[in-house]
């Protein structure tokens, strides 16, 4: 039985903010596959609006290599599309990855952005997609990079009033892209470590490399460093070793030391070795 | 309260939920389907597994007020013990159930996979189900009586 509260299910974006500034105590409910198990465990609001039946939440649009994608559209319908698949591959494979096959049909992409847990699996992918997100109140519109839209474990920029209305993402053509996440079994489990990646390569040599570490450090995040330093080096053993160490190195200035790395360091190590060999 | 009118296994009903009332308890307080059941209660283990627009969905974290308008589906879609649908039978003669917990669910992920996909492979048949737990089985007999069901009947949506 969940607490009680009150619930509303508008059918327009304007509708939906007009609720958010006027009622108290608020809530926005998507798949409700993480607020609903929240609530149960004792998370209290008084007023809930469901934004699932509002179409304009649920488009997904391309112009080019830029793509804005609704935050209400499912991860099932994420894994399914294709300007998806060719453009950004290793957002495409993380939401085929997610929970289970009810959760991806529940779950959406703003939902996994605003809960912004460490072990999020769509978090790396859309970090190496230099996302944007763009939020609307009844007071105006404003846009933030996701790198700065996630403040702290499960915290973000969002206000109460506020409504997630786009995730604006960079189409990568040309790069091969990726997502491994390890977890206590490969179905419905939080990932323990995940790594995207994007590699632009011309013959023996890197072109450009993108990598985001998810569920090792208290948000996911960009080895900026280990980019640039792979950006026009020689693709063979000695480099992609050299890049590994330099992650773990990174992790280990961002958290200090942690009992867990014994395990998951040699991990990453290992995954990110993969990543860049392909 | 709100009222909400939908399909249920083919039929247009229509009641009055409270606001946080879930999916789970309105099918089995208030349509008395029982067939819906309540596991772990966070969407993890797959026993109140409905098929909404043919998707399966848990119902134990789906508000009822978000299935007006929509298509809702439970095991008693498929037959029942006078009639048996195709992929019941097979459950029953690969020995696919003990308990019996998870099996409506079961069937219902199993169902909607064979709605999309007449003759999936093994690993298909397995991420199908991947939502739904059963700990009696093992899922070999399950993945079984999926495949065996797979060429024998038609899945309508």
């Amino acid at each position: 039985m969940l607490p009680d509260f009150a619930s509303v299910s508008p059918e327009t974006k304007a509708d939906a903010l007009a609720y958010l500034a006027s009622l108290d105590d608020v809530r926005v409910i998507a798949g409700g596959t993480d607020l609903l198990v929240n609530m149960k465990r004792g998370e209290l609001c008084s007023n809930v609006v469901d934004i699932m039946n509002i179409e304009e939440l649920r488009l997904l649009s391309g112009d080019g290599t830029d793509i804005a994608i609704g935050p209400a559209i499912t991860h099932a319908a994420i894994s399914a599309a294709a300007m998806l698949n060719d453009l950004a591959g290793s957002l495409s494979a993380a939401c085929g990855w997610i929970g289970s096959p009810q959760i991806r049909n529940m779950g959406t992409i703003g939902g996994n952005l605003a809960n912004a847990s460490p072990a999020a699996d769509l978090i790396p992918p859309l970090l190496i997609h230099d996302t944007v997100l763009k939020i609307e109140s009844q007071e105006g519109k404003r846009e933030e990079r996701l790198d700065d839209f996630i403040v702290a474990p499960y915290e973000t920029s969002l206000k109460p009033h506020e409504l997630l209305t786009w995730v604006c993402i960079k189409g990568l053509p040309g790069y091969r892209e990726g997502y491994r996440r390890i977890a206590r079994r490969a179905a419905w489990a939080i990932s323990r470590l995940s790594v995207a990646w994007a590699v632009r390569e011309d013959g023996d040599r890197f072109v450009d490399v993108k990598l985001a570490i998810g569920s090792c450090t208290p948000m996911p995040f960009r080895p900026r460093n280990v980019e640039k330093f792979l950006g026009g080096r020689k693709k063979d053993d000695h480099t992609i070793g050299e890049a590994a160490a330099l992650v773990v190195e990174e992790i280990r200035r961002i958290t200090g030391d942690r009992p867990s790395f014994a395990y998951k360091l040699p991990v990453v190590k290992g995954l990110v070795q993969k990543a860049l060999r392909g | 309260m709100k009222i909400v009118s939908f399909a249920l296994n083919g039929k247009k009903v229509s009641c009055e939920v409270q606001d946080r009332e879930l999916l789970l308890h309105a099918l089995r307080e208030r349509f008395s389907i029982k067939s819906v059941k309540e596991g772990c209660g966070i969407g993890e283990c797959g026993t109140c597994t409905v098929l909404i627009d043919n998707e399966p969905h848990y119902s134990c974290l789906t508000l009822a007020s978000k299935v007006d308008g929509h298509d809702v589906k439970t095991v008693e879609y498929l037959g029942d013990a006078g009639l048996l649908h195709p992929l019941q039978k097979a459950f029953i003669e690969a020995g696919a159930v003990q308990c019996g917990y998870c099996t409506p669910g079961m069937l219902l992920s199993a169902y909607s996979l064979l709605m999309k996909n007449e003759n999936p492979s093994d690993s298909e048949i397995r991420e199908a189900i991947s939502g739904n737990l059963c700990r009696c089985t093992g899922y070999i007999q399950i993945v079984e009586a999926i495949r065996d069901a797979a060429g024998l009947c038609k899945c309508k949506p």
